[in-house]
């Protein structure tokens, strides 16, 4: 044969070592780093079939109040909701739970309060890291997994950490937690669930009514209106102490008012079994439903240290059915 | 080997006599047999080099196999459409409600567009409008589909079939070709017309020099479609050039390349004096703004993305200087051009290769860096089509070459088309979630806003959109505000009913109006819509007034 190829001549070999650190070049590029990347990013698959957010809005000034419970023991089973729905003659549409920090939270549980026609409320209780340590930084692994699990549960959440930490009694609370640090974890927490596309939570701060603790001030303890949807308020009327609704709930309301124009729930409250019960009941169900900024009430539905149940006497449960059983009570929470 | 045209007559019937003529191959002047019968002459060789139609016709069998392929690869990716891809296509729908109703134009589309917004936009909006996205993206397929073909007419004639078959399988398994095939842009159509105007006048080397200058319009043409075009006009003008140099002399070549020069500019003149583009141009493609992707990155990924092919190209510039011929007929003895002519035309079209790459290298930037090797990967492609027969060898001695460099293009340009057909986000669960939030008095802003606009339709306009780039706004107080400033003021006036973020690809003052929204009592984070695309997972958020 004739022509020019003849075989694996010198610029034949140039040209196979050409080729060859190409392939090699090629094997060695790796792909462009990742716009973003994240643990919590990955957890989330895209697909077009995926559940559409849910917007939370709706929910954060309903026409009607809200009638909130608190049992005892974990939201799982129905079956409480159930019984106290036949005493009160009224279905609750929130429902209050508490978790100590640590926990994971549990999407299943939720789903299954929400489903059953109650707004789950979490109350986030930080009893083995300080505020400080939350707000450093050293609970983030931890934050940043449960604002996960919130997210990917993909419905609302009321969700309140470290109530009553006005008062002295918790270790967040004020005789161990400085008011700054309490503030600064809040709004740590609030981040990382914002920066891991957490929406639907709805931020409850929860301060205890100020009577018992009159020396200590609220605003230092507050976040600030970009990080809190509602104020809940915790008060009882207990055999000692305020009486009515006004002295009970009156001055605290009025102090928060200062410093901020967010809605109010009464996040905690019972009435102490006794003679005046049946009518502070219809006193908090009328205090709640006389301010346009009140959203509603929590009962406290449980025997500790006192019996705060609607049923812990004939004329005390009388008294609740009737209060609930107006019509400003009572939100359809997927229909608000 | 010793012969003449008597050797060429055997007697049959005294072959088996004459065991020393299959031993030597010596043939030797024998009488005429009486009985038996008489071959006809035999040709040196068993072929004829000679243009034919089977050979025309196995050519373009093999080139339409080709082009299956080609268009394969292109319609395997599936996306939604880029943000480059929605803006083209809204904004054409919107030049033609202007040309056909008069409806005024508020996106200043001439202002920044890196190509004529009355041309490719419009036509593939008249596109979508029937066939939707899909008819738009087979319009590009199209527009590619008839740059393989002219590239492969194009090669046939400065080398042969099979250097232009060699090409044409080069480019049609590439990244950019397959990418391009399926991608609703200019690129498609500029690259098509580019291709078209190369095609014209190396077709037109023989032909009266008025036929050339059918080249200059369509040159133009590919100009006026996406202004970087211009960028391969001295290209296309110096092979024309070569072409004409090769079978004319220099005088007439060098006419040849004023003429079409001169009428180009001509035409591009008086589009440009006609449109008013210059602004558009200088801000989108000769003065664009600078970036600042690492060289390294840029030198990188060209060669991820071209540098095999372009390495062979090298090889068959190489291989063609050192001996120009084509032609595998033993004895052939055809008029070569000349090795400066063969290395002119190297340096030309491989050359050119490069222009890209390194005019990105001079803005420190990567955008459109993958469609833009296509192009001179369309110029570099008949010596990389050279570059692959002389590996292969004559009469196909080295196949392995042709396969191996087969499989590696094909491997390489498959998956990084996939990954560069997946860096953004299917946005189908994105435009369902925002569906709900239209309305005719909406006020939104949006990273890559041009995605939601497209797909939306009718359920909104584009005059209701802002991107995160640009605001021109006046406060409550009567303040003007631009910039980063009007971003923030318009945050704390909460103008916008709705409000996307893009966290994987932040633009513009994105970065700015998170910040404000973080801090901000006005609005609140009404949900995420999670994404996977081929470099990570991200999400958008939607923040609304709370």
């Amino acid at each position: 044969m004739t022509g020019p190829h003849r075989g694996m001549t010198r610029p034949r070999l140039l040209l196979l070592a050409l080729v060859g650190s190409l392939l090699v070049t090629l094997g060695a590029c790796a792909p462009p780093a990742p716009q973003v990347s994240s643990a919590a990013a990955k957890a989330q698959v895209a697909s077009p079939s995926a559940e559409a957010p849910y917007d939370i809005r709706p929910l954060l000034r309903p026409d009607r109040k809200y009638l909130g419970v608190a049992f005892n023991g974990s939201p799982r089973t129905t079956a409480p909701v159930t019984a106290f729905t036949e005493k009160a003659g009224k279905r609750p549409d929130l429902r209050e739970y508490y978790a100590k920090w640590g926990d994971p939270f549990q999407a299943d549980v939720n789903r299954a309060v929400w489903d059953d026609g109650q707004l789950p409320f979490l109350v986030w209780e930080p009893f083995s890291h300080t505020a400080a340590q939350i707000a450093d930084g050293e609970q983030d692994t931890y934050i940043r997994e449960f604002a996960d699990a919130v997210r990917d549960y993909n419905r609302p959440l009321a969700l309140s950490f470290g109530h009553e930490m006005n008062g002295g009694w918790y270790p967040w609370g004020s005789k161990k937690t400085s008011a700054a640090d309490f503030a600064r974890a809040w709004r740590h927490i609030h981040d990382l669930f914002t920066d891991e596309g957490a929406a639907d939570v709805i931020w409850v701060w929860s301060p205890n009514v100020i009577n018992p603790v009159p020396d200590v001030r609220l605003k230092p303890y507050y976040p600030g209106d970009a990080y809190v949807d509602w104020i809940g308020v915790v008060g009882y009327y207990a055999l000692s102490g305020p009486t009515t609704f006004d002295t009970l709930f009156g001055p605290t309301l009025k102090e928060i008012r200062r410093f901020s124009r967010k809605p109010f729930l009464i996040a905690e409250t019972g009435v102490q079994a006794g003679e005046r019960k049946p009518a502070q009941i219809a006193d908090l169900f009328a205090g709640v439903r006389a301010r346009a900024d009140m959203l509603g009430l929590v009962w406290f539905n449980l025997k500790k240290e006192a019996d705060w149940r609607i049923d812990s006497g004939p004329l005390s449960l009388a008294a609740f059915k009737k209060a609930a059983a107006d019509d400003s009570f009572g939100v359809d929470v997927r229909k608000p | 080997m010793e012969h003449n045209d008597s050797t060429m007559q055997i007697s049959v019937a005294h072959l088996k006599k004459r065991s020393r003529v299959a031993e030597t191959m010596q043939l030797r002047v024998l009488k005429q047999a009486p009985s038996g019968y008489t071959l006809s002459p035999v040709p040196d060789s068993g072929w004829s080099a000679a243009p034919s139609s089977r050979r025309i016709w196995v050519s373009r069998l093999v080139l339409l196999a080709l082009l299956v392929i080609q268009a394969g690869l292109s319609l395997r990716l599936q996306n939604t459409a880029f943000e480059d891809e929605a803006l083209y296509l809204f904004a054409g729908h919107a030049e033609i409600d202007h040309l056909l109703h008069g409806t005024p134009l508020y996106g200043a589309f001439d202002s920044y567009f890196s190509g004529a917004p009355v041309l490719y936009p419009v036509l593939a909006a008249a596109v979508d409008s029937v066939f939707g996205l899909a008819g738009a993206r087979a319009l590009s397929l199209a527009c590619m589909l008839g740059c393989t073909s002219l590239l492969y007419a194009m090669t046939r004639r400065l080398f042969n079939e099979r250097a232009g078959l060699c090409a044409a399988g080069v480019f049609a398994v590439a990244q950019s070709t397959a990418f391009m095939g399926n991608f609703a842009t200019y690129d498609a159509l500029a690259l098509f017309l580019l291709g078209l105007a190369a095609w014209i006048v190396v077709r037109t080397a023989d032909s009266h020099p008025l036929l050339t200058l059918l080249a200059a319009p369509v040159a133009a043409l590919a100009v006026a479609v996406k202004y970087a075009s211009a960028l391969y006009l001295p290209t296309v003008v110096l092979l024309g050039v070569l072409t004409v140099y090769q079978r004319r002399g220099l005088p007439r070549a060098l006419g040849r390349g004023v003429l079409l020069t001169v009428a180009t500019v001509a035409l591009l003149g008086a589009g440009l004096y006609a449109s008013g583009y210059l602004a558009a141009i200088q801000s989108t493609t000769t003065a664009r703004a600078a970036g600042t992707t690492p060289s390294w990155t840029i030198v990188k990924d060209s060669a991820r993305w071209g540098g095999l092919a372009v390495a062979v190209a090298l090889v068959g510039a190489f291989s063609y200087v050192r001996s120009g011929r084509m032609s595998e007929m033993p004895g052939w003895r055809g008029a070569l051009p000349g090795a400066r002519w063969r290395a002119a035309l190297g340096l030309v079209l491989v050359g050119t290769a490069l222009l890209a790459p390194a005019y990105q290298l001079h803005l420190h930037t990567e955008v459109s860096l993958h469609k833009h090797i296509g192009y001179g990967l369309f110029f570099a492609a008949p010596l990389a089509g050279v570059g692959v027969t002389r590996l292969m060898g004559a009469h196909f001695k080295y196949p392995q070459w042709a396969i191996f460099l087969g499989v590696v293009l094909l491997s390489s340009g498959m998956s990084q088309a996939y990954d560069n057909f997946h860096a953004w986000p299917d946005s189908r669960s994105l435009v369902a979630t925002l569906r709900p939030y239209m309305s005719a008095h909406g006020t939104y802003l949006a990273d890559t806003y041009e995605v939601p606009v497209y797909a939306l339709g009718k359920d909104t306009s584009y005059r209701q959109w802002n991107s995160t780039y640009t605001i021109d706004y006046t406060n409550r107080s009567g303040q003007h505000l631009t910039g980063a400033a009007g971003f923030k003021a318009a945050v704390a006036d909460r103008h916008f009913t709705l409000i996307v973020l893009d966290r994987g690809n932040p633009t513009g003052e994105s970065t700015t109006v998170r910040e404000a929204l973080l801090h901000s009592t006005g609005y609140r984070l009404i949900g995420t819509v999670p994404y996977a695309t081929a470099w990570g997972t991200s999400r958008f958020e939607l923040w609304a007034p709370s």
